[in-house]
């Protein structure tokens, strides 16, 4: 942005898409704080950290993405040693510790490991010798991606830490393995799921798995090795399932149901979904127009300006509204993924696909939540929802985003 | 290598594939957005506009608790309370209004509270948006009033919840415990178990060992309410969830020996009772003071009251039968005497040198409770009148390890991992624990002799010292003490196992032990027990402590030939155990076996009158 030689390279699209939103981020949370309260006036805390967030995208685009390369391992290192700290000394809001103090600062370190984890994940899978078709090489991307999750899902905070396997499997296929192993290698979380919510000891559960199992081997035809082991590991985990159930107390089986489902409680996730659905439904087409939203329910929903800010968007912006932001994250994304398809350096091309995945997830699973079709997991929404880590985070993502653009011809 | 074409061809497909993943994603979204916008757009609008959703919580009732004839110990009942309830719909308009003067002050005025606690409560409230609880329990003359004036209270309402309720007020208050509303670092720590504002939670006894079976789990509907708050109807979007009532509790504990028990310590200030049934180790009675009513609790405590009740040297919420550890004295003797005639140190009739009022050993002088001394005398009739020099010669004799052994066979020095929380394990020292204290064999050898007559670090609780004569009375069998029979309507749990192993040992044991301890009360130390008609076997204690006078003991098991039931009654700083405890148990089991109750309902079989001519005078 500095020189004007350099200005025509940016992914211009993508630039305005995200211009557009934050603008849109800092009207709604205007509208969402300006009304007497507990959160009355914070839009003026965060245009403040929308300046610094700016300015971290700034510093994001300059440096050469050889950096971040480079400095890949040391970032990790340091982000993972943040979520050490985070369950040792964190500070808890709403059963959770997510939060680290220090001084004057504090943030949430699961939204940079994320941005860390995509960049030794690409590092590694940007390896000259890397070869997805042996499945030796498959495991020191597992591992890289398995420490942050489960320091993640531990604080707990299932929303951000699921984001860790996406960027993982999107990485994967990007990196070229080919999309039969990828189905065989998902297929024993799929049995782990399946088994903890039906009863393993059931033959339907046993009926179920072995369809499925046999409908994919005999789709994608799998080496010798890589059959066995797939058959293996998910028979293996569907015999290790009743057992580990049995194991179970009876606290902690509710731990892990309210852990898959908080829904559940209808005292906390379920009265903001109903009061988020009235307002996006309330909006109709046209919206009720900006600092008009009269379902004023919602100043007593304690997260209207954080993870629900799309149910302000809903109803002073109507589908008109709703729509539009869709379209500009459905720019961004897309833009995005033709950047990783164009961008000629492994590393950079691998980057730009964990970061838009990422993005992708948060989107799509924050505003299904908002109208009631997916769990409430305490995810933020990129660029509009109220919070200084995660606007920098997501200002940073970008940032690099067009890092990739300006140097998409480099090898 | 990424040059070649079919890896640009694979490139450009796996593209196609993110784009329509991407694609299926948002489309999904668009859905969503259509149906609520568009096509149920009206109602939403309405719900929004003219109508509002609100959760009403349906309250579990907390699960019962029942002695083992089917007596009520405590239950819920449904209290009125007064709430302030911010209304989401009215937060600009309405919030100024409600922290007003004169609205605090007509409140205030209404429920009879403070006009200051009213107008934090409600400030509180507007910005939590959480239902604040302004007056608990209230009576129907302020229910009168608030529905009268119900109009110009805005926000204002009567909620109805359930309370807890303890029939028999002070009666097993420490076994009972009591439950209380959550408090917020529960509420932040047990978030995962769904524990919400307002809920009762468990806090001492058996109310918190068993707070998993007793709470129910609470339910929720939606309901739409008018401007005025006022019910309208139920959402039908969301089908209400009904609270699952929390599961009953019948206990060993049988309301008729609590009673004996509990009117027998009337006058205690500060010591413990337990009974137990020797059969199955099934709690029949347990009894602390100071005691406290545990519905204090149930009604909201004010500061000043909770202070009173903890910041009391003399501790009301301690459960002394299971956390108080006290030197258990002379009772201890009946330890000693088992393992001496276990290990066969002694015989029954074995004398050593007689009692003259003292034993000199390793230079010091070692006294015997009576100066004048005992003379000659044979174990049993050592234990009758609990002569010191003949259990100092014991203890010699059988060593520390032997004596702890059976010590601990007999339930002493751990915990007895009866049902309720925070047991004391009281303690026996052991020689690895005097090496560790004074350095490796740097201890007097005389420690032994002051053991043997459970004077030393010896310290004991009221429970385990009843577990101690229940097996005693079962002939060394060991038992597992318990307090819950059954939860629901299931059958009776099979009694737990017991911790330790007990002590396998022939008649020739126990004969001479059931012996000398209807001795002590036939005609010996514990002669205040007696109780005509029934043969009581037992021990005095009289257990010296720092904290003043001693304090008096007493362990015993009735009937002799085939026991019903073994107590041990502990009265701090008070004196002779039998002068101050022994006439605790006479009366307990006088008011038992004379008024015939548990002597039909338990024992059937037992007649009580049989044994006294057989060991008299």
């Amino acid at each position: 942005m500095a020189t004007r030689l350099r200005l025509p390279e940016l992914d211009w699209p993508m630039a305005l898409a995200a211009g557009a939103l934050l603008g849109i981020g800092l009207a709604s949370v205007y509208s969402a704080t300006t009304v007497p309260g507990m959160h009355e006036g914070l839009w003026a805390k965060q245009f403040l950290w929308l300046v610094l967030a700016l300015g971290a995208a700034y510093i994001a685009a300059s440096f050469h993405y050889r950096a971040h390369d480079a400095l890949a391992y040391p970032l990790y290192g340091i982000s993972l040693l943040l979520l050490v700290l985070v369950l040792a000394i964190g500070t808890s809001a709403l059963g959770a510790k997510r939060w680290l103090d220090l001084g004057p600062l504090h943030f949430q370190p699961s939204e940079i490991a994320l941005i860390a984890t995509v960049f030794v994940l690409a590092r590694r899978f940007s390896h000259p010798q890397l070869d997805l078709t042996r499945i030796r090489h498959w495991f020191p991307p597992l591992l890289l991606v398995l420490i942050p999750f489960a320091l993640v899902a531990k604080e707990p905070d299932l929303g951000t830490s699921l984001a860790f396997p996406v960027i993982l499997i999107a990485m994967y296929f990007w990196a070229g393995m080919p999309v039969g192993n990828l189905l065989l290698g998902l297929s024993p979380a799929g049995t782990l799921v399946l088994a903890f919510l039906t009863n393993p000891r059931g033959v339907s559960f046993w009926a179920a798995l072995g369809v499925v199992l046999a409908g994919l081997i005999v789709l994608l035809k799998p080496r010798r090795l890589m059959l066995v082991a797939a058959v293996l590991l998910n028979v293996g985990v569907g015999m290790m399932m009743p057992v580990v159930k049995d194991h179970l107390h009876d606290y902690q089986l509710r731990r892990i149901e309210t852990f898959l489902n908080p829904d559940q409680d209808p005292q906390g996730a379920g009265y903001q979904i109903i009061q988020s659905r009235i307002a996006i439904g309330s909006g109709g087409v046209l919206g009720k127009g900006w600092l008009k939203g009269t379902q004023k329910a919602l100043s007593f929903l304690p997260m209207r300006h954080t993870d629900f800010i799309f149910a302000v968007v809903g109803e002073e912006g109507g589908l008109i509204g709703a729509l539009t932001v869709v379209l500009l994250y459905g720019v961004i994304i897309l833009r995005g993924y033709r950047l990783s398809a164009v961008a000629r350096n492994g590393f950079a091309s691998l980057m730009a696909v964990g970061l838009v995945s990422a993005l992708f997830y948060h989107v799509t699973v924050n505003v299904l939540m908002t109208i009631g079709w997916a769990p409430v997991t305490g995810l933020p929404l990129p660029l509009l929802s109220y919070g200084g880590t995660a606007l920098i985070v997501n200002c940073v993502q970008l940032g690099l985003l067009q890092n990739v653009a300006m140097r998409r011809q480099e090898h | 290598m990424r040059s070649a074409s079919p890896a640009r061809r694979d490139r450009e497909r796996r593209f196609a594939a993110l784009v329509t993943i991407t694609l299926a994603g948002f489309a999904l979204i668009v859905l969503g957005l259509l149906r609520l916008q568009v096509v149920e757009h009206q109602r939403y609008r309405q719900l929004s506009e003219e109508n509002r959703i609100r959760l009403e919580v349906l309250r579990a009732p907390r699960g019962a608790i029942f002695d083992r004839n089917g007596e009520l110990l405590a239950d819920s009942y449904p209290s009125f309370n007064i709430v302030f309830r911010p209304m989401p719909a009215e937060s600009t308009a309405r919030t100024p209004a409600t922290v007003r003067a004169d609205w605090v002050h007509r409140v205030s005025a209404l429920v009879e509270a403070d006009s200051s606690t009213i107008h934090q409560l409600v400030r509180a409230a507007n910005r939590s948006g959480q239902t604040a609880i302004l007056r608990r329990n209230a009576p129907f003359a302020i229910l009168a009033g608030i529905e009268e004036h119900r109009a110009q209270l805005p926000g204002v309402e009567v909620l109805v919840g359930p309370l807890r309720r303890y029939p028999h007020g002070t009666l097993a208050a420490h076994l009972l415990g009591y439950a209380g509303q959550i408090n917020d670092r529960d509420l932040e720590t047990r978030a995962a178990e769904g524990y919400h504002p307002g809920e009762l939670i468990g806090r001492t006894g058996l109310e918190r060992s068993f707070e998993g079976t007793l709470r129910g789990q609470d339910g929720a509907e939606y309901v739409v309410v008018n401007a005025m708050g006022k019910r309208v109807s139920t959402l039908t979007e969301v089908p209400p969830r009904p609270p699952v009532a929390g599961r009953s509790l019948v206990l060993t504990l049988d309301l008729k020996v609590q009673r004996a028990l509990e009117d027998a310590m009337a006058g205690v200030v500060r010591g413990a009772a337990v009974a137990i049934d020797p059969r199955d180790g099934g709690i029949l009675a347990m009894v602390s003071r100071p005691d406290y009513d545990p519905n204090e609790f149930s009604r909201g405590l004010t500061g000043a009251r909770w202070k009173a009740l903890t910041g009391d040297g003399s501790n009301p919420l301690l459960n002394r039968a299971i956390q108080g550890q006290y030197p258990p004295g002379s009772t201890f003797k009946i330890v000693t005497m088992v393992a001496a005639l276990r290990e066969g140190v002694a015989r029954p009739e074995t004398m050593f040198q007689p009692c003259y009022g003292s034993y000199q050993f390793g230079g010091r002088s070692f006294g015997c409770w009576k100066p004048s001394g005992h003379g000659s005398l044979d174990l049993v009739s050592a234990l009758q009148h609990s002569c010191d020099v003949y259990f100092y010669q014991l203890g010699m004799r059988l060593g520390l390890p032997r004596l702890e052994a059976t010590a601990r066979a007999l339930g002493l020095g751990g915990r007895t991992g009866v049902d309720l929380p925070q047991e004391s394990g009281g303690f026996i020292p052991s020689a690895d624990w005097y090496d560790a204290r004074w350095g490796n064999g740097h201890w007097r050898k005389g420690v032994i002799l002051n053991l043997a007559i459970g004077q030393g670090e010896i310290l004991v609780t009221p429970i385990q010292l009843a577990l101690m004569a229940g097996e005693v009375a079962a002939d060394g069998r060991a038992l597992r003490p318990h307090v819950v029979l059954s939860v629901g309507d299931g059958p009776p749990a099979t009694p737990p196992h017991p911790l330790q192993t007990g002590i396998k040992a022939e008649a020739a044991v126990w004969d001479p032990v059931h012996q000398g301890l209807e001795q002590v009360v036939a005609a010996g130390t514990g002669t205040a027990a007696r109780v005509p008609g029934l043969a009581v076997a037992g021990k005095t204690g009289t257990a010296q402590n720092p904290h003043g006078k001693d304090h008096a003991l007493f362990v015993c098991y009735a009937p002799a030939a085939q026991p019903t039931i073994a107590m041990a009654i502990v009265i701090e700083n008070i004196g002779h155990g039998g002068t101050f405890a022994a006439p605790v148990a006479a009366q307990t089991l006088r008011q038992l076996f004379l008024a015939d109750s548990l002597q039909k309902r338990v024992a059937p079989a037992v007649r009580p009158d049989t044994t006294g001519g057989v060991h008299g005078d």
